[in-house]
């Protein structure tokens, strides 16, 4: 039988960064990964002459080489970062709201202050006062607020983090509403709460607020030749240090010896001896599915039971034969709703109804070389929760998604008017299409819904079975910053259990 | 948090709230545990990996091509979009390997799929097919796929197919799928074809253009027999504009034999027709990489080249063969799908070595950047190692 120290299943984000940190940190490791292709939804597809980016829309956290942000110390320690090249945008976004609010905001934490005050100048003191609250309260929940946690020292928490005592448990509407009263100002910074699935009034604060600082200040960022590049450097990275892969290989069980990890058994049959197993599936198949319990742990149950599922989304990727110019973009990343009411858009997300909110992502706009020359790479999407897509009959599946499609290119017509008259490939994602590649429950693309009781502050890490470790958005925040961090941090616990074993074996 | 432990949290204002609102999900919540397989059920209704189909018919079409009508040994097959393609895995004299083919018959029906195979003069599948398979026989697949079909976000409803030979398959299922759906397509369809005993399926399309008003059907023949009064010669951009008329903002379907392909994207590119309104089906590898573009000056297609598998083995290869149809040879496998270079699922690790890679070979960026090739139109033009 074959042994390794470590087997991770699933090479999506967070699986290769486990894998990687794990093979680098000298512990043997064995990746398998279902589909043929490294990245989970970090990848790309090639239709004609175009390479759609399936899902990285903002890398966050980079920072800028003279102002380096923290991903750029885990990629350089991932042995990464001479394999990939960056692009910067230089705009947060364009959010649109036909006939109330078109606005675009730099990528920059000076010039925002600077514009937002300039647009609105009766809210410029609250203005002031608000993004100081973001700066703040984004440093203490990321610094001071995990180390007073771990010394659990309320002294410590009061004098480090006063900004997270006040607004750490509000919701991002509160904390708006405190700050402003002009309603078209408010929709505006809250435009990120699309990269979380869920209205400003259901997400902390300190969740809007570090999107808005770190994109602002870090800036938000493409990896040439896509998330697919980045995956393909993390597995390069992992193989270059010795590591296993098998790919068009699932893991189908994973084995025990009462509550303790003995093994793998691969898709193929083949069983696999190791003493710690990283899942990047979701926590709900891992438990569920894969563990060879009959019922998973009661202490995952009783997590599991304060969870919701949490949103898929609706794609188009689409190549168009005209540039960013002609199309009309002025911005990598556009947000057109044609309501400023997100409590009704999220509804919307939970039904077949036309979508009332659309993003567009302009691939090549601060990058030409990311399309054709003389042509565009756009993504269209739009948040939707997948339960909706499980009662359609699969032959009435085709027509739905083209349907749907035409309703989410309305939207994003109404900003972009030309968008339907260049089209030259096109493929539609839905929820299905997400499920299919990602398999997760319902297509999520974030894991659970990521309400303030998802938060791992509310949450602890689940031991029940011994040297098995969940690596991903399951019992971390969605995303590509998240992922790829929890992955990281995931590899640490194991090469200290793995260090500990082999310390013990030693002493015995 | 466990209640004997202080939680430093809690001086944080709201935490405890947020605690009994979690404690209250908890109570209405579910373990999950009633989803067991879901996710799977669901995604095998759509896209099952495999399919166990079964010969219930074989009919002769013409002397060179025959209809193998294959029903699910299961449940119902699952939809596809006309124009689609299964992956018939088949083993021949020991070797397997598998060949994509089009669907011809109806999306409106989930009984069947019927694939019209048409003999390949030096081919190695279709001889099989065509000679040994028999009502009966099991087959596996993959589920339908492939991005050949009518795309109703910008492809219109004004429809021209050209095809050549076998590639009436894909367009007999598009045909029937305008009929049976009661769709306002307008479909011409031109039909090129060598000779006139080679033209399959002529007199259903001849009836269905008798029938339809928004179905028109030409013939073409290049090599007609003596006398013969129908239209002749090959598609050039002269006769596409007499058949069609007005050219642009028709969406144009190409499906045939490879130098047909090339010959319709040369012409439909004189008419200026853009090509967001063409679409062409692949077609497999290119017969004569040697002849392509970057085909390195130093290499030939009869070059024996060793192609090594780390810490499986090694064999010796032809650099002009495509290197899955090698690599399958020799008792080695690789997922595969479209066997012409656009699916993915055959991508191999080159560790060592070059291979040629054709226009074909639909690789992103970062496979150029890390080796990765799509084995079923890579060309060994030198010694490589792969990892499989």
């Amino acid at each position: 039988m074959k042994q390794y120290d470590a087997v991770v299943i699933g090479a999506g984000n967070a699986g290769l960064t486990a894998a990687t940190a794990l093979q680098r940190g000298g512990s043997k490791t064995l990746l398998l990964e279902r589909h043929n292709i490294p990245g989970g939804c970090a990848t790309s597809f090639v239709r004609g002459e175009y390479e759609f980016e399936v899902a990285l829309h903002q890398l966050s956290g980079l920072g800028t080489e003279d102002r380096p942000f923290i991903m750029r110390k885990i990629f350089a320690n991932l042995g990464v970062m001479d394999k990939v090249e960056f692009v910067q945008e230089h705009q947060l976004y364009r959010i649109v709201v036909p006939g109330e609010i078109d606005t675009t905001l730099p990528a920059s934490w000076s010039g925002l202050r600077r514009q937002l005050q300039s647009d609105f100048p009766s809210e410029s003191e609250n203005l002031a006062r608000f993004m100081k609250l973001c700066e703040t309260i984004t440093l203490e929940s990321f610094m001071m607020l995990p180390k007073a946690r771990k010394a659990n020292d309320e002294k410590m928490l009061k004098a480090s983090c006063p900004n997270y005592i006040k607004y750490g448990m509000r919701s991002a509407k509160e904390v708006l509403d405190e700050h402003f009263d002009d309603e078209n100002l408010k929709t505006i910074l809250a435009a990120y709460w699309c990269y979380i699935g869920l209205p400003p009034s259901e997400i902390p604060f300190p969740d809007l607020a570090a999107m808005i600082y770190a994109y602002a200040a870090f800036k938000p960022w493409h990896i040439k030749g896509g998330s697919q590049a980045m995956s393909s450097a993390l597995l390069e990275s992992f193989m270059e240090a010795g590591g296993e892969v098998r790919f068009n290989c699932g893991a189908e069980k994973i084995l025990t010896s009462g509550d303790k990890v003995r093994g793998v058994l691969t898709e193929d049959g083949e069983e696999i001896a190791c003493a710690a197993v990283v899942s990047n599936a979701s926590s709900i198949m891992t438990y569920n599915e894969l563990l060879d319990h009959d019922h998973a742990p009661i202490a995952v149950r009783e997590d599991f039971k304060s969870r919701r599922m949490g949103t898929s989304a609706f794609v188009i990727y689409m190549g168009l034969d005209c540039t960013p110019e002609e199309l009309g973009v002025t911005s990598a990343s556009n947000f057109i709703c044609n309501t400023q009411d997100e409590e009704a858009v999220h509804a919307g997300m939970l039904t077949m109804n036309a979508p009332v909110s659309g993003m567009l992502t302009c691939y090549n706009f601060d990058d030409p070389s990311f399309a054709p020359e003389g042509k565009s790479i756009v993504s269209l999407v739009c948040l939707q929760y997948g339960d909706v897509w499980n009662d359609i009959p699969e032959e009435q599946y085709a027509q739905t998604k083209y349907e749907f499609s035409e309703k989410l290119i309305d939207v994003i017509a109404q900003t972009f008017p030309k968008i339907r008259d260049h089209i030259e490939e096109v493929e539609v994602a839905t929820p299905l299409t997400m499920m299919r590649y990602l398999n997760t429950p319902d297509g999520a693309i974030y894991g659970f819904k990521q309400t303030p009781q998802d938060s791992e502050l509310f949450r602890e890490r689940i031991e029940s079975i011994s040297g098995l470790y969940m690596a991903g958005c399951w019992n971390n925040m969605g995303g590509f910053q998240p992922t790829y961090m929890a992955g990281e941090s995931t590899a640490r616990a194991v090469l200290k259990q793995l260090k500990s074993e082999k310390e013990e074996l030693e002493n015995a | 948090m466990p209640e004997s432990k202080k939680n430093v949290l809690d001086v944080v204002i709201g935490y405890q709230e947020a605690v009994k609102v979690k404690e209250e999900l908890a109570k209405t919540g579910s373990d999950f545990s009633d989803q067991k397989w879901a996710t799977a059920n669901t995604i095998a209704k759509l896209h099952p990996k495999r399919l166990t189909l079964e010969v219930s018919e074989v009919i002769d079409e013409t002397e060179s091509t025959k209809t193998f009508r294959l029903v699910s040994t299961g449940g119902p097959l699952p939809p596809f979009q006309a124009g689609q393609y299964i992956n018939l895995f088949v083993e021949i004299d020991g070797v397997q390997t598998a060949r994509p083919y089009a669907i011809s018959s109806s999306p409106a029906q989930r009984d069947y799929y019927d694939l019209t195979v048409k003999r390949v003069q030096d081919g190695f599948v279709t001889h099989y097919l065509l000679d040994h398979v028999k009502q009966g026989q099991q087959f596996l697949s993959t589920s339908p796929m492939g991005t050949f079909y009518h795309n109703p976000i910008f492809h219109g409803q004004d429809l021209v197919f050209l095809a050549g030979g076998s590639g009436i398959a894909p367009a007999m299922s598009m045909l029937k799928n305008v009929f049976d759906n009661g769709l306002a397509h307008q479909f011409h369809f031109i039909y090129a074809s060598s000779y006139i005993e080679d033209v399959i399926f002529i007199e259903e399309l001849r009836e269905l253009a008798q029938n339809h008003d928004n179905f028109k059907l030409t013939e073409v023949i290049s090599r007609p027999p003596e006398g013969y009064q129908g239209i002749t010669g090959r598609l050039n951009a002269d006769l596409i504009k007499e058949l069609v008329g007005e050219v642009h903002n028709k969406t144009f379907y190409v499906c045939g034999p490879t130098p047909f392909n090339e010959n319709c994207q040369t012409q439909l590119d004189s008419l200026d027709v853009e090509s967001r309104f063409v679409r062409i089906e692949a077609n497999g590898p290119p017969k004569n990489p040697d002849q392509l573009n970057h085909w390195p000056d130093s290499a030939s297609m009869e070059d024996e080249v060793t192609i090594t598998i780390t810490g499986k083995g090694s064999f010796k290869a032809k650099a002009g063969e495509p290197l899955l149809n090698s690599l399958e040879r020799n008792g080695y496998s690789a997922e595969n799908a479209c066997r012409s270079g656009e699916c993915s699922l055959c991508r191999v690790k080159l560790v060592s070595g070059n291979v040629f890679n054709p226009p074909e070979a639909h690789l992103r960026v970062s496979d150029k950047q890390f080796g990765w090739i799509h084995s079923c139109v890579a060309f060994p033009t030198e010694d490589i190692e792969i990892l499989l």
